[in-house]
């Protein structure tokens, strides 16, 4: 069998007495659409913060490609190939949309350590960055600024920033959080056009759209793995429904 | 990108004509301002571009000052190989004291530079076998870079015009650099940065030991200048007029600490011999500056340039009207 997408198993974190991870395993086959839903504060966010590196667990492996990833710095996971979104907003405002992109781009370069010549006069890559930006349909008005820019626009751009590294997984966290319905629709068709070689694993609780991309869902809830299979499976599971309907 | 290249060239060329319109004494003020410009820009790479607000910048600058003079007096090399070795100690030091520093971020972070600088002010002043403790050193005679003698107050200060236009050449190019745009980057979202494969520690690190270098350079600036130096050199009085230039011309602008340097400069230099309270004078003007150019005056001033000359809009009166209004108020 080839190696998973992501693989992690016997994964744990606590605050304290506080237990945000208990034990979660998941498998993510490369290619997937993986939906992880799960009521607030039931440790989606974090179970992402400890994929990325941005926290660490207390036990348990997260393997990305076969390849062990608990005791690698964030950076050098995205080096991996491992690309994310956030929910809340983290770009650059004071710099133009295409600065943005081409920091992204710097990220897996070795270019990012050119200490002499002229950034603005990178061409290459500011046409790679104009690419990114039109993917994700933002062709026009790169060079303004962030901070003059609409809240759909930038939830676009989050996106170009990630899919300019070209990742093999990309962690969208609530990539439609905040939308307007059309915009919704829009940044959802967009989401279907990412090519297979990327595999990807969404939080979302816009359940729409969410069911309409995912092929498996994984569901949270108080940091533990409490239904996981197919959208049916996880539809006609009882268990959801106790969760989200509270019966 | 043009306009600022011509307007930097003007700003060297009228700066070559200072020595044919002045005399000594101002002549040897600007070659004094331009050390502590030099000095301003290079604390500026960290506070202004990475976000690092240090106290104890002067350490660098003082201990290239010192290192030079103890290396040519007391050690006996020669003046280029005590300068080289000068540089090369501040910048060692700078690189050891940034990996204790960057431990930790914001206040944290400046008050272990705080600490750091008062541990070398304190071997300054208490180790009196090496340092000569509160009667500071002697720097003998200046050097000869290439042959020229650099002892009247012209032919040095064109010696510090190069130095300084050099240096500050080679820091422009690296804030324009993709390095330049990853130190920015860090200062905005480190964490965002690390999710896009950036080793924001490093960068950090290394624009530490970048600033360290610079401030050092101009350290050897100062010694040449001074012929001295002592305790005050790498105090925190030292350290804090530094990072008032900085702050005051405008932090995260090229130009922003030499206007800052001028003024600190002139007010210490000029205005001390008409007013006795020139420190308080110096709090004033940043206290006005804080309130009324909270980002520093270079960039406050280009904002109400820009204000005045921008293409008036439907409501021209008001618009016009409006900078004049804020200055009385």
């Amino acid at each position: 069998m080839s190696a998973a997408a992501l693989e992690i198993s016997g994964l744990s974190k606590s605050f304290g007495g506080l237990h945000v991870t208990r034990d979660v395993s998941m498998r993510v086959a490369p290619g997937e659409r993986r939906l992880i839903i799960g009521p607030n504060g039931a440790g989606k966010t974090t179970l992402f913060n400890q994929i990325t590196g941005d926290l660490k667990p207390d036990r348990g492996s997260i393997r990305l490609f076969g390849e062990e990833m608990v005791s690698l710095k964030t950076q050098n996971r995205i080096a991996k190939g491992l690309a994310r979104t956030y929910q809340i907003l983290t770009l650059f405002p004071h710099d133009t949309l295409l600065h943005n992109v081409v920091l992204s781009l710097l990220g897996l370069r070795k270019e990012r350590w050119d200490c002499w010549r002229t950034l603005a006069r990178r061409t290459d890559l500011f046409d790679l960055a104009a690419q990114a930006l039109a993917q994700v349909g933002l062709s026009e008005g790169g060079d303004r600024l962030v901070g003059e820019t609409s809240y759909g626009e930038r939830r676009r751009l989050e996106l170009a920033m990630a899919l300019a590294q070209k990742p093999k997984l990309l962690l969208l966290d609530e990539p439609l959080a905040g939308l307007s319905q059309d915009e919704r629709n829009s940044v959802s068709a967009l989401l279907t056009t990412i090519p297979r070689d990327v595999t990807i694993i969404m939080i979302e609780h816009d359940m729409d759209v969410a069911l309409a991309f995912a092929e498996q869902i994984t569901v949270l809830h108080f940091g533990e793995v409490i239904v996981e299979g197919t959208r049916a499976e996880v539809v006609a599971d009882p268990r959801t429904r106790e969760i989200y309907l509270g019966e | 990108m043009n306009r600022n290249a011509i307007l930097a060239l003007l700003g060297v060329v009228l700066l070559g004509f200072v020595p044919f319109v002045m005399d000594d004494f101002f002549i040897n003020l600007t070659s004094q301002i331009l050390c502590y410009a030099l000095f301003a820009v290079s604390l500026n790479l960290i506070v202004g571009y990475g976000g690092m607000t240090s106290l104890g910048h002067a350490a660098y600058f003082g201990i290239a000052a010192y290192g030079v003079t103890w290396l040519h007096t007391v050690a006996g090399w020669g003046q280029l190989s005590s300068a080289i070795g000068a540089v090369a100690v501040a910048t060692f030091t700078a690189a050891v004291f940034g990996v204790l520093a960057l431990r930790a971020s914001g206040l944290s972070f400046l008050m272990i530079t705080l600490a750091l600088g008062q541990i070398v002010w304190g071997v300054a002043y208490r180790w009196v076998g090496l340092t000569q403790g509160d009667n500071g050193m002697r720097f003998p005679v200046r050097p000869e870079p290439l042959g020229f003698n650099i002892n009247g107050a012209t032919s040095f200060y064109y010696f510090s015009l190069i130095v300084f236009v050099v240096s500050v050449y080679i820091i422009w190019r690296v804030v324009q650099s993709p390095f330049g745009a990853g130190l920015r980057g860090t200062k905005d979202q480190p964490r965002r940065m690390r999710m896009l494969g950036h080793n924001v520690w490093m960068i950090r690190w290394v624009a530490f030991i970048m600033s360290g270098f610079w401030a050092a350079i101009a350290g050897l600036l100062f010694v040449y200048y001074q012929k001295f130096v002592s305790p005050y050199t790498v105090s925190l009085q030292q350290s804090a007029e530094v990072l008032l230039m900085t702050i005051l011309g405008g932090a995260g602008t090229l130009t922003g600490p030499m206007v800052g340097a001028v003024i600190v400069t002139l007010v210490k230099n000029v205005a001390s011999s008409y007013v006795e309270r020139w420190n308080a004078l110096l709090g004033l003007i940043f206290v006005l500056a804080v309130v009324f150019m909270p980002t520093g005056l270079v960039p406050g001033f280009r904002k109400l340039w820009k204000r005045r000359t921008a293409p008036p809009p439907a409501s021209t009166p008001a618009l016009t009207a409006k900078p004049s209004t804020e200055h009385a108020s």
